[in-house]
């Protein structure tokens, strides 16, 4: 086709072939083995298709085969860099098949370990959020923080990350002597450090040049594509289950709900996708604080569940507000000792469909921003 | 023993249960073949009863007692895509938060497509099943009223070997492309090797 100007003829139909690309299994930006295989013209990206199942570890198979109780550690490992939060998902939905509850100082501590694990979990998610657009320092600061949340997870329960702390019932042990006090210090370090963030990463010009105004996700679209968590929240929509559909105590408690509204572009780019974990980071600093001073003495396991039981027939799903979205546990009993179907819906295996739609039309190199935005953990995705 | 908060919190089943009885009477009055079951035991189990269930599950099995969600039973699976676009147009189910399936035993000669939904307007769940046979596993594909259900479909495709018609891209998405039988139906026999290596 030919297009005549007052001076010049412009050729329009030159041809260019369109590229494939193979991003990963082993790319850094993909945050584990992912494999995206991308489709770019030139500079443009004209598609995007996911490969996954690298990990697929049978998870839901294995909870058809082993008792209620001997599933919890492998609830560890589909998200494990928010472990606690996965114990809790499947331990509530089995209290509920069981009608049973865990004392209150159960419930303030495991609010206390979810919303320290959440911390955890932000961080990382922040920190290799800065190494996929090329900031390389905010990351080292950030496992600073991140490995004094580990000490106390580890002066716990002994583990670092994969717990299995939480359990149906309640929770393993009581906190030894002078941990409180450690979470106390680490909330106040923790407000002190935070501005660190801020300054070095997200108020920089560059993060801000790379992120605003790229991987937009309308309202719309991330409600159609089931999207949850800060996926959700940063396209704009103001929903949290800790408030909405609140479990444990947390209808109790006073915090913040993060929405992004456009601060540095516009509403649901990858900037408002990480503007809420950093705030929600201070939130979840609150929700600790309030808990330290609630938690009386008491026990912390409920007798009546034990380590070895059976569930009543029924059917129970609990869908809890992990870092990531909302992880679902649907579980079926037939009255037995073993799950008739144990069903994981991750959260990251549902925000990342979004994402063969968001890249087509963006720049290849804002590919690693936007899939980084997403923050997946593949041990979920494919569970 | 301190129990609290008993309708509250994750013990919303009385709010579920309210959600479905609404939603129930709205696809009735739609003309749709729908019918409620709602469990018979109590919320919060009075003490002593997990022993009295442990010490039972031994000798029998309690099917008319049963605990948990309640849930609605889509009679028609033909009938699905006109319920979903119903329950997100009409009655504001904007979210399908999973689709999934269920073998509930190798002699059992049917699936059960299960489907959770969220409203976040009117921060309510619901849970809808359907009965798919295994003769002719196929059911309608929702994709085209809930995007989500894209990769939920493909998952439950290969697990359970169910045809998902209407599907736009109906590749497996965790296991192999190769890969024979489904793993989550109750009869699957693991295999003994895969392409020389081991699986014993």
């Amino acid at each position: 086709m030919q297009v005549t100007g007052s001076e010049r003829i412009v050729e329009l139909d030159v041809r260019t072939q369109d590229v494939d690309i193979n991003m990963g299994p082993q790319h850094p930006a993909t945050h584990g083995v992912l494999r995206v295989l991308l489709r770019a013209d030139g500079e443009i990206l004209t598609g995007a298709q996911s490969h996954l199942g690298y990990l697929h570890r049978c998870a839901e198979k294995i909870g058809e085969n082993v008792d209620w109780v001997q599933y919890l550690p492998y609830t560890d490992r589909y998200d494990y860099l928010s472990a606690m939060n996965n114990n809790l998902g499947y331990s509530l939905a089995v209290e509920k098949l069981l009608g049973q509850d865990a004392p209150e100082r159960a419930q303030y501590l495991r609010i206390i370990l979810v919303e320290l694990n959440r911390i955890a979990s932000h961080l990382v998610a922040v920190g290799t959020y800065g190494l996929d657009v090329g900031a390389f320092t905010p990351f080292f600061y950030a496992l600073r923080e991140r490995e004094m949340l580990l000490e106390i997870f580890e002066r716990i329960c002994g583990a670092r990350l994969t717990y299995t702390f939480i359990r149906p019932g309640g929770v393993m042990n009581d906190a030894p002597e002078g941990w409180f006090d450690q979470v106390a210090a680490f909330t106040e370090v923790f407000d002190q450090k935070w501005p660190d963030y801020w300054n070095l990463l997200v108020e920089n010009k560059i993060f801000i040049e790379r992120t605003a105004n790229v991987g937009v996700l309308s309202e719309e679209d991330a409600i159609a594509w089931g999207a949850t968590g800060p996926m959700l929240r940063g396209s704009g929509v103001d929903w949290d289950i800790r408030r909405d559909q609140p479990y444990l105590l947390y209808g109790d408690l006073d915090f913040d709900v993060i929405v992004g509204k456009g601060y540095r572009g516009s509403v649901g780019d990858c900037f408002d996708r990480n503007y809420v974990r950093m705030f929600e980071m201070v939130q979840s600093n609150r929700i600790v604080r309030q808990c330290l001073d609630r938690i009386r003495e008491g026990e912390v396991q409920n007798e009546e569940v034990g380590m070895s039981f059976a569930c009543p027939p029924g059917r129970s799903y609990v869908g809890i507000e992990n870092p990531r979205g909302e992880l679902g546990h649907w579980l079926v009993s037939d009255g037995g000792k073993i799950a008739q179907r144990c069903r994981v819906r991750a959260p990251s295996f549902v925000n990342l469909a979004v994402v063969e739609h968001m890249l087509p039309g963006c720049m290849l190199a804002d590919a690693a921003a936007i899939i980084g935005s997403v923050d997946i953990v593949i041990g979920e995705t494919d569970r | 023993m301190n129990h609290f908060k008993q309708d509250s919190g994750w013990g919303s089943s009385a709010s579920i249960l309210e959600a479905a009885e609404k939603t129930l009477a709205s696809l009735q009055s739609a003309g749709f073949s729908v019918e409620l079951r709602v469990p018979n035991l109590p919320l919060l189990a009075p003490d002593g009863e997990a022993k009295r269930l442990k010490k039972k599950a031994k000798e029998e099995n309690p099917e008319y007692e049963w605990r948990g969600d309640s849930y609605i039973v889509l009679k028609d699976s033909a009938s699905l895509l006109d319920v979903c676009r119903h329950l997100r147009d009409e009655l504001g189910w904007e979210q399908l938060i999973d689709c999934t399936a269920m073998d509930p035993s190798a002699e059992s000669g049917e699936l059960l497509g299960c489907y959770q939904f969220l409203s976040l307007s009117l921060k309510a769940r619901l849970s809808i099943e359907i009965s798919i046979s295994k003769e002719s596993p196929e059911v309608q594909s929702v994709t085209s009223i809930y995007l989500t259900a894209d990769w939920h479909e493909r998952e439950a495709s290969e697990m359970f070997g169910i045809t998902y018609s209407g599907h736009p891209d109906p590749r497996n998405i965790l296991l192999p492309d190769d890969w024979e039988g489904f793993p989550l139906r109750k009869d699957y026999e693991f295999p003994e090797e895969y392409h020389g290596v081991s699986c014993k």
